[in-house]
């Protein structure tokens, strides 16, 4: 019984949510929206576990002392704060913590949560760029394109990029032209030649290249996103769909049982 | 230098400059604003929920719905109650029931969401004329070309996720084309977010030299 039920209550919400979507009439039509709303209801209940989880494991920190016993006190006493804060706002005032004039919003929500919030994913910007100075390096056909693609869109989208990218994608041909010259001049015979092929077109798409950043490098930005882009991320999608329709499927069927380990 | 007298820019300055310290080392004063961060946070998504999703939905619905539409509330708040039975070993097992509903939602709305929001429709917008006709020859090559890089693309994508057959002979050479579309979609959405957290900071930096201090 203790597996049967679930794997029945299972079965039922997801084939009845299936035959709503081709019985769109009722008692089926209304059946989305409401399992929604159930979901939303409890999926609210849900939370509660993952809080007792998070005070718990930092209430015990502090109890015992552990190192970093200090930032869990932090922890605690924000989490009440913020509680009886939001939940006092409604209580005394009779008004939503969410509404405009609400004290929790116009000052909890602007002056503590939007400064952490927005630092901490500013700080990605750091991060980010040292991952890309480790996965953009030239080393081959495939990561010379991501470093195109990705230079092309950051330097398109922005006023500023679009006025120095000219000189940037001008000054790396440049480097080019002089590795190709250096290593031929290392070499002899067929190699040298095409060396030396290679340091002559790098110098002669100098002008071209400067001329097409200069006057279209936020079409070729909005090209690379709309069609290049599109595409990959086209076939990347429709394979997550067929994966997660076949996992659905597996999970209704009651083939996948893993949750309820 | 006009600098704000706000007590609460300068509890927002704090905890900004807390959180930046971390690009000199970890320090106590991050580890405090990041624990901040996520107690407020968990405290400002517990409100949240009650005020946008079970107020509205369950209690409102109890108090304001009348017939079927009131009872058939009783449903959601028991698979929510035996949700909280995880709390209670001998009876904890009853918490599977609500698990069991909601990975059941999860699925049917997995079948139904995938197909009609993405399945069907990206398909549907890959089957493209692999010709168009243009207002001139150069527009009609590059909108075709537009169209062909589209559906090769496409499917030499979905071709290097296939991964039921080995990845020899044209098989390896159109997933080969699948991986160079596949790296300037990753580094074109690289340099979007990328553009995305420059322009956060940009507002945090805006906000300490303008807000706080008033230089700017």
């Amino acid at each position: 019984m203790k597996r049967e039920i679930p794997l029945f209550i299972t079965f039922i919400t997801g084939v009845l949510l299936v035959i709503a979507l081709f019985v769109p009439h009722k008692p089926f039509g209304q059946l989305q929206q409401t399992f929604n709303d159930w979901l939303i209801i409890v999926g609210g209940f849900t939370m509660i576990l993952g809080l007792d989880s998070l005070l718990l494991h930092n209430w015990e920190k502090i109890k015992r002392k552990k190192e970093g016993w200090i930032s869990s006190a932090f922890l605690i006493a924000s989490f009440f704060i913020t509680l009886f804060w939001g939940f006092g706002e409604g209580a005394i005032a009779h008004r939503s913590p969410f509404d405009p004039s609400a004290t929790f919003l116009r000052y909890f929500y602007t002056y503590v949560f939007v400064p952490l919030q927005a630092t901490m994913f500013s700080l990605l910007a750091f991060f980010i760029a040292s991952a890309a100075y480790r996965a953009f390096r030239a080393k081959d056909g495939n990561s010379t394109l991501l470093l195109s693609a990705a230079a092309l869109v950051m330097l398109g989208r922005v006023p500023a990029g679009q006025e120095v990218a000219p000189w940037i994608f001008a000054f790396v041909l440049l480097l080019l032209a002089y590795y190709f010259f250096k290593e031929g001049s290392k070499t002899t015979g067929t190699q040298k030649t095409l060396y030396l092929i290679g340091a002559l077109v790098s110098i002669l798409l100098i002008y071209p290249v400067f001329y097409i950043l200069l006057h279209y490098l936020n079409g070729i930005a909005d090209w690379i996103m709309n069609i290049p882009q599109m595409a990959a991320k086209r076939g990347i999608w429709i394979g997550i769909s067929l994966g997660g329709i076949a996992m659905s499927l597996r999970i209704i069927l009651g083939v996948e049982k893993t949750y309820l380990q | 230098m006009n600098i704000s007298f706000n007590p609460w820019v300068w509890v927002a300055a704090f905890l900004t400059l807390s959180m930046m310290s971390f690009l000199y080392k970890d320090n106590i004063f991050y580890k405090i604003g990041e624990h901040i961060y996520v107690g407020s946070s968990a405290a400002f998504m517990l409100i949240y929920l009650w005020y946008f999703d079970v107020k509205p939905k369950l209690v409102d619905g109890f108090m304001y719905n009348t017939g079927i539409n009131k009872w058939i509330l009783i449903i959601p708040a028991l698979l929510s109650l035996f949700m909280l039975m995880r709390f209670i070993r001998p009876v904890a097992w009853i918490s599977r029931w609500a698990i069991a509903f909601t990975v059941g939602m999860g699925s049917g709305l997995g079948i139904t969401g995938l197909l009609q929001g993405f399945l069907v429709p990206q398909i549907k917008a890959t089957f493209l004329p692999l010709y168009v006709h243009g207002s001139n020859t150069l527009m009609s090559i590059y909108l075709s070309l537009n169209n062909i890089l589209m559906v090769i693309g496409t499917l030499s994508a979905i071709v290097y996720f296939y991964f039921s057959k080995e990845h020899t002979g044209p098989v390896k050479k159109i997933s080969q084309v699948g991986i160079t579309f596949i790296m300037v979609a990753f580094g074109a959405s690289f340099g979007y977010t990328v553009m995305a957290r420059i322009s956060l900071l940009i507002g945090r930096v805006y906000f300490l030299l303008h807000n706080w201090l008033g230089l700017v």
